[in-house]
């Protein structure tokens, strides 16, 4: 039949639906590509080896030099199992499939995308990956019935919303999609790695791509080798569009800024979460590395993965409302959070906390909130460990449903611990933060120097 | 289905109803919709032509299956995580791993013909049931022929994945969120085993013996099993156990012999 498809046009879109089966050829105008190239193995594995060998490894089992440090590993491409497709689970992804992976990359792990490398060298690579694994030659894949997207307009969320619960999507993703589901720990691929479920409000972390027809198609399809089983023959795919945009629908929009501007306010700063003013000031989020640990970051995969932050001042201190998911909430060891500063006269020193503290390391400034006693005090360390703090700061916390919010106010020049940095009123604050999540242990989360800018510069210039 | 599916801006249409179904290998196993909500409508794949007249014989290879050593102790299972389980549970369930009774015998065994059974043999077209009931596999160990329907079956009021990993045969790995949901899967080709487990209550595990002949038994709580309607022949009879492996014996049997073998597996 692919002959036979390919005569009629080279643009072609297979769909099964039903006990149909359609061809729908299809003509796309802005495409400049004239189609796909004849397989060349040759040259597909000598851009294999430049460009996928440093990771998947030189014969592709997915043991490159990298491989053991990263989370979640690269592919085993000798096993033909791959995650994301248009295809019913356990048939190979189609050649389009393949492309889209090479071409997108897969956000929230170490595949980037790789656009650059031409449309020929990507298909060359498709062929040459299929080369890899019998599974192709074994199998052919099964694309998935799907019909056409509605759109917005036509899809009710809360279909989509009943959906969610009576499938029990909660069970792993949990009820909000923070990835706190009873099922959610344990949780290990076939490669026997241990894997946690997608937090679904992180739509940057949707490794197949977060709109709603990349969504339908996991629902359907599965992620083979995770746990995500394919739902294709628990609904219809008419019902999958709802349940698709009502996930697209959990994502939060995120800012991701490396200058904060706190809102100014006067008076008395928010001490709570809830504070009203919180709403009308700049949100930031930041992206968290976790701290590699000797066994590699597979061996902990990541709870926490970004923070999100507002920051109001009032001129002689500034008030920070910090939100992040967590899947439990832990006492013992306790969950807990640092705002890290630099302290008077160390600017940039400490380039990034990923590799701190080292041997010989510069001490830091430490503003630690911790959830056993509820409590955050500053002080300057060289190291996070015994980091008891000497001067009390202000803070609330509240947990709920996967996700912790902690306020934390702080002078911006302390009187107490001596060298205490000063938040500057004239150019820029370097800040990261440090999240622990107790239970996960071995996960320290650790983020990039940010920078706060007050806003008093702006306001001298007026007029 | 062909690379061509990269384009995005799709101007121009045209459907073409043509059958696209052959031009490569295809092994996907055969999948009906029984129940469930909704199912879409979706065509039973033929069966194949009738297979040669089955070759059933008179003889029975009957025998126990024991464990020499002491058998580790069964862990407790918790299944708090989910209370759905929970409840379905008024005295402790323990890991079916190893049960042996008060004599070493040993429960759940796999034991079949595993070579000279001369198919080809007649493929059941009654399923064999795996149960999801009270977050636990019904049964754990099973025998299906090549290509016999298994019915997948949840009856919990609550979400199971069934992620059966094959190596010989192809993998799946689909949801059932709402009870009384069946799936009907097919194996192609014969392996022992084929491990089947649920990701969302890591405790459950099953294991399915899929054979080209329909020459085998499970063993019970007396360690016993019975392999009967066998020709006369020479076979080699082979004992799986889910933590102590194989171990085979062959035996040969005449019209209406009843010969006994015993398998001794060591706890190490």
């Amino acid at each position: 039949m692919f002959g036979s498809c390919k005569a009629l046009h080279p643009r072609l879109r297979v769909i099964r639906v039903g006990v149909f089966t359609l061809t729908l050829c299809t003509v796309a105008a802005t495409t400049t590509s004239a189609g796909e190239p004849a397989p060349d193995l040759r040259a597909g594995a000598a851009a294999y080896t430049q460009s996928c060998a440093r990771c998947h490894g030189a014969t592709g089992r997915g043991d490159g030099l990298d491989a053991k440090r990263f989370y979640p590993r690269p592919r085993n491409l000798a096993l033909g199992v791959y995650k994301f497709r248009s295809t019913a689970s356990g048939t190979p992804p189609t050649d389009a499939d393949l492309f889209r992976t090479i071409t997108q990359g897969l956000p929230g792990t170490n595949m980037p995308d790789w656009p650059h490398l031409g449309e020929e060298t990507r298909w060359q690579l498709v062929d040459y990956l299929k080369s890899l694994s019998p599974a192709f030659a074994q199998t052919a894949p099964v694309p998935v019935a799907v019909t056409s997207d509605p759109g917005p307009a036509h899809v009710k969320l809360s279909e989509g919303r009943a959906l969610y619960e009576k499938l029990g999507c909660a069970a792993c993703h949990g009820s909000a999609g923070r990835a706190n589901g009873t099922s959610a720990t344990g949780l290990m691929d076939d490669w026997g790695m241990p894997i946690r479920s997608a937090d679904l409000t992180q739509g940057w972390s949707y490794r197949g791509g977060s709109d709603p027809r990349s969504v339908m198609l996991r629902i359907l399809t599965g992620i083979d080798g995770a746990g995500m089983p394919s739902y294709a023959e628990a609904m219809t795919p008419q019902e999958a569009w709802p349940l698709a945009y009502y996930v697209a629908s959990l994502q939060e929009s995120v800012h991701w800024n490396m200058i904060a501007h706190p809102l100014r306010v006067q008076g008395a700063l928010p001490t709570t979460p809830e504070d009203f003013r919180w709403a009308q000031a700049e949100r930031t989020d930041v992206r968290l590395r976790n701290v590699v640990t000797p066994e590699g970051e597979w061996a902990s995969p990541p709870t926490v993965k970004a923070v999100s932050f507002e920051a109001i001042d009032n001129g002689e201190a500034v008030a920070f409302r910090f939100s992040w998911d967590d899947p439990s909430q832990d006492r013992e060891p306790p969950d807990a959070f640092a705002l890290l500063l630099k302290p008077s006269g160390t600017q940039g020193d400490v380039v990034t906390l990923q590799a701190w503290p080292y041997t010989g390391a510069p001490a830091l400034d430490l503003c630690r909130w911790s959830a056993d006693t509820g409590k955050a005090s500053e002080t300057i360390a060289a190291s996070f460990d015994g980091a008891t703090g000497r001067a009390a700061l202000t803070s609330t916390a509240s947990y709920a449903d996967g996700r912790w919010r902690l306020v934390l106010q702080r002078p911006r020049h302390p009187a107490d611990p001596a060298g205490a940095a000063t938040i500057v009123g004239d150019g820029y604050t370097s800040i990261a933060f440090a999240v622990w999540d107790g239970g996960n242990v071995r996960a320290r989360a650790v983020s990039p120097w940010v920078e706060i800018a007050l806003r008093e510069k702006l306001r001298r210039h007026k007029p | 289905m062909t690379r061509s599916q990269r384009s995005s801006p799709i101007i121009v249409m045209v459907l073409v109803a043509i059958g696209c179904g052959g031009g490569k290998p295809q092994e996907a196993a055969a999948t009906t919709q029984e129940s469930g909500p909704s199912a879409p409508a979706q065509a039973a794949q033929a069966t194949a032509a009738a297979p040669p007249a089955a070759r059933h014989g008179t003889a029975t290879v009957r025998g126990t299956v024991h464990l020499s050593g002491t058998p580790p102790a069964q862990e407790k299972i918790k299944m708090d995580a989910d209370p759905i389980c929970q409840q379905q549970h008024a005295t402790p369930v323990y890991s079916e791993e190893v049960v042996a009774n008060a004599t070493g015998a040993l429960q759940n065994v796999f034991v079949y013909v595993k070579a000279g059974a001369a198919g080809p043999f007649p493929t059941p077209a009654s399923p064999v049931t795996l149960e999801q009931q009270g977050c636990w596999y019904h049964p754990h160990v099973f025998g299906i022929q090549v290509d016999q329907p298994l019915a997948i079956v949840n009856s919990d009021a609550t979400l199971h994945n069934i992620n059966a990993k094959p190596t010989a045969n192809q993998p799946f790995n689909v949801a059932q969120p709402v009870k009384g949901m069946k799936t009907t899967k097919k194996f192609a080709k014969p392996e022992v085993m084929v491990k089947f487990k649920c990701n969302v209550h890591p405790w459950m595990n099953a294991y399915a013996g899929v054979v080209d002949n329909p020459f085998f038994s499970v063993t019970g709580a007396d360690g016993a099993f019975a392999i009967t309607g066998l020709p006369a022949g020479t076979y080699v009879i082979e004992a799986w156990q889910e933590k102590y492996g194989v171990q085979s014996q062959t035996v040969s049997v005449a019209d209406g012999d009843t010969k006994s073998i015993d398998f001794t597996l060591k706890s190490p």
